[in-house]
């Protein structure tokens, strides 16, 4: 009984040091928290926004997925003009513009206090680089291709002074140029645009990580208001369910856009969220190809269209938020008519047209999906009502990247849905190179004299003609238009209403 | 107690098979075609456990998903079983270079998971129900190979077989007269079991979205439509994890109370 005591004797006496030593060091590390949790300024804000589609890379010239500007326009790079809240386009890096009489030249007076956050200016010279790199990038987008042929040539007046010459006129043009083809990069920046960001906005890419999220961080070189919020995360959700726990628990302070409208009702706590519901311009689009022998036929893409109650499909869909669309257009466009009453609902005349089609017995078509939540649900309506009438529809879900490349890329299929929100966007319907492959020449040569108008008025009822055209002529299914539902933090303010760009825009918000 | 367990297993076993035949002549609602106006109705009349989120009757829905849970069971089941078996049996019997090479390799596709696979399959072929079936088909080979090389080895080194070789039976001959039958219980349990196994792999694959597309009804595939409604319409979800559960112990319990039924030994001790 002895023999232990001996033994315990040092190893008491060594763990007596041991526990000195540690609160000496629990007491250097106390100190060194407090010294350094007292910082002269306040720490800052940070903002954590909700998203459902991730961006595969930063580089929005060469992808087109909308998940890239929702990140970067506006809060990295910006536009020579923007379009505000109420769609009216207003200035950013240019301070004022003028057209010229003849509608072909285009004078930016460039904001010379405007630099990237590089420190370098933004002047005549880093924007004509920039409409030359676009000119002559032949893996530009197909649409930024399109919108970029429209210009002629681009020079600098002055140092604060570029003249833009367009090929003919465009009321078009200015629109394109606030939103993705309009971004200014940087003339210096040799990087990877894909992974680094180089432009002049309040925020510049912190960190990506894939499957997770995008963080942004302060310019601090930015010329104009500085950033309100000392990090901006945008974290994605497969989910929208996750996403909505997250948003109860607190994690979030804003859901950029409600992808599970039946969830609504967990957010009427208005104490704690506040609920925006507005417009957006996404048009939730059945597109089809016209290059499957079948779809190529104005009686089967009418029977399709007729086939489908879509006021229904809302309903079940999108518990009925969201508007009917029967064209190319959202109500905040200047040019926007009703025209859902065009092939209304009525499958007995959806039936009569196929059979006058040749297809009595029936039809079978591909229907390829991204795996987006509003996507997969109008499917499997889709799939349903079109069953109805004879039409046998097999669905594949494929995630967004794989439908990138081979729906939106390379036109392997029949009927897609996605949703497509650009702003006044019914041009893609002129371009035959599109992933519709649609390239009417009727269509095409009334939206060209619409965009070409000398007046706005002209324009307008031109466009308007343009969409009664596409309607009639079924050259894709509208379902709806997405409502923009944000869910917010109570404590978060300035969040716009309607969604009227592809920008998730941060100059507005404050608060957290 | 043990006739408890098989009869038990075999009712539950024996629902999803009725629910599967009835099916395929009457359901009370059409069970894919979409109806807004009736959508995520309580359980009541007519519709006995309600609808979900398209208005689809979820009755009807349960009984059609009892087709494809067999579907893929039957075809996984039987792929795994007629690779597996022989396989097992040849390793157990000729042992040596051949049964290492064939365990080891049965090692290396035990460690994928099923889902893995069907992540694979799913991104070279689009998911589809194939898919699914040939993903934990594959999976569950090394399953039947373990335990029918396990059985053979016994077999083989039983008196009787050395009798057999004596008098000059090949070893085919001694496979199929004597190992096969011998081993046969065991792999009938097997299968019962992984016929569980291979149930559960198909709700999550079709609710992960890698297994039968989202217009058909399977019980995943209901799962995952319920999940969009999990806090609004709870009870949902409820029914197709009902469906799952209980013909996961369905299978279970068969398997089990076939073991005792069938094993002599155990038989004996009782």
């Amino acid at each position: 009984m002895t023999q232990p005591a001996p033994s315990t004797r040092p190893l008491s006496r060594l763990s007596r040091r041991l526990v000195a030593v540690l609160s000496a060091l629990a007491m250097l590390m106390m100190v060194g928290c407090t010294t350094a949790g007292t910082p002269s300024e306040p720490p800052g804000h940070t903002l954590t926004i909700g998203a459902t589609s991730e961006p595969d890379s930063m580089d929005a010239w060469h992808n087109a997925a909308a998940a890239i500007p929702q990140v970067v326009l506006y809060n990295v790079y910006e536009t020579l003009v923007k379009v505000d809240a109420d769609g009216k386009l207003k200035a950013l890096l240019a301070q004022a513009w003028e057209l010229s009489p003849d509608g072909l030249t285009y004078t930016f007076h460039l904001n010379p206090a405007a630099k990237f956050a590089s420190g370098a200016p933004v002047d005549a010279a880093a924007v004509v680089a920039n409409i030359e790199r676009l000119k002559s990038d032949s893996n530009l987008v197909a649409s930024l291709q399109a919108q970029a042929s429209v210009m002629d040539s681009a020079t600098a007046v002055d140092t604060h002074v570029v003249q833009i010459k367009l090929v003919h006129p465009s009321i078009m043009w200015l629109y394109n140029m606030s939103s993705t083809l309009g971004m200014m990069l940087d003339p210096s920046f040799t990087g990877d645009v894909a992974t680094t960001t180089a432009g002049s906005g309040p925020y510049a890419l912190k960190s990506q990580s894939k499957g997770q999220s995008v963080v942004l961080a302060p310019n601090t070189n930015y010329w104009g208001t500085p950033a309100r919020f000392s990090e901006v995360t945008f974290r994605y959700y497969t989910d929208a369910n996750a996403m909505n726990a997250s948003m109860l628990s607190g994690d979030l302070d804003v859901i950029s856009n409600l992808q599970a409208p039946d969830a609504l009702s967990q957010f009427s706590d208005t104490s704690r969220f506040t609920t925006i519901s507005g417009t957006t311009n996404g048009e939730v689009v059945l597109g089809l190809n016209h290059k499957t022998k079948a779809l190529a036929k104005l009686e089967v893409r009418r029977a399709l269209t007729m086939a489908i109650d879509r006021q229904q499909l809302l309903n079940t869909v999108w518990n009925g938020q969201g508007t009917l669309i029967g064209s190319m257009s959202v109500p905040t466009d200047p040019w926007y008519e009703d025209l859902t009453g065009t092939n209304p609902y009525n499958p007995d005349q959806a039936r009569a047209l196929l059979k006058e089609a040749g297809y009595a017995q029936g039809l079978t078509l591909r229907l390829r999906v991204p795996t987006f939540p509003y996507a997969q649900k109008s499917a499997q309506f889709v799939a349903s009502a079109l069953r109805d009438v004879g039409v046998t529809v097999k669905v594949e879900e494929l995630d967004f990247t794989r439908w990138l490349k081979e729906v939106y890329g390379d036109g392997d299929y029949d009927m897609t849905i996605v949703a497509h929100v650009e702003a006044r966007d019914l041009g893609n319907f002129a371009l035959p190179n599109y992933y519709w492959h649609y390239g009417d020449p009727k269509f095409a040569a009334l939206y060209n004299a619409a965009d070409q108008a000398k007046t706005e008025a002209e324009s307008i009822t031109l466009m308007k003609e343009a969409l009664r055209y596409l309607a009639d002529d079924a050259a894709a299914i509208w379902l709806f238009a997405l409502p923009n539902l944000v869910i917010a933090k109570s404590t978060i303010t300035g969040l716009p209403k309607n969604a009227t760009t592809l920008s998730f825009d941060l100059s507005t918000i404050a608060g957290g | 107690m043990k006739r408890f367990q098989l009869v038990v297993g075999l009712v539950l076993v024996g629902l999803v098979v009725a629910s599967a035949i009835v099916s395929l002549f009457w359901t009370p609602f059409d069970p894919i075609q979409v109806d807004g106006a009736n959508r995520l109705r309580p359980p009541g009349w007519p519709h006995l456990l309600g609808t979900d989120g398209f208005g689809i009757d979820i009755v009807s829905q349960l009984l059609v998903g009892a087709r494809a849970t067999l579907l893929v069971g039957i075809v996984s089941v039987g792929v795994s079983a007629v690779v597996g078996v022989p396989l097992g049996m040849v390793a157990g019997q000729l042992g040596g270079w051949l049964d290492e090479v064939v365990m080891r390799a049965a090692d290396i596709v035990y460690a994928f998971p099923a889902l893995i696979l069907a992540m694979l399959f799913a991104s070279v072929w689009g998911a589809s129900t194939v898919t699914a079936m040939a993903a934990i088909g594959i999976s569950t080979i090394p399953a039947f190979a373990r335990v029918s090389r396990a059985g053979a080895l016994q077999v083989v080194a039983s008196d009787f077989v050395l009798a057999a070789r004596v008098s000059g039976t090949s070893r085919l001959g001694i496979a199929v007269r004597h190992v096969g039958p011998n081993i046969a219980p065991v792999v009938g349990v097997q299968a019962s079991v992984v016929f569980a196994l291979a149930i559960l792999a198909e709700a999550a694959l079709s609710y992960l979205g890698l297994g039968t597309p989202r217009s058909v009804p399977t019980w995943g595939n209901m799962l995952r439509q319920a999940q969009d409604q999990l806090f609004t319409a709870p009870l949902q979800s409820v029914w197709p994890g009902l469906a799952i559960a209980l013909a996961v112990l369905g299978f279970n319990l068969l398997g089990d109370g076939l073991r005792d039924y069938l094993d002599p030994r155990l038989r004996e001790v009782q």
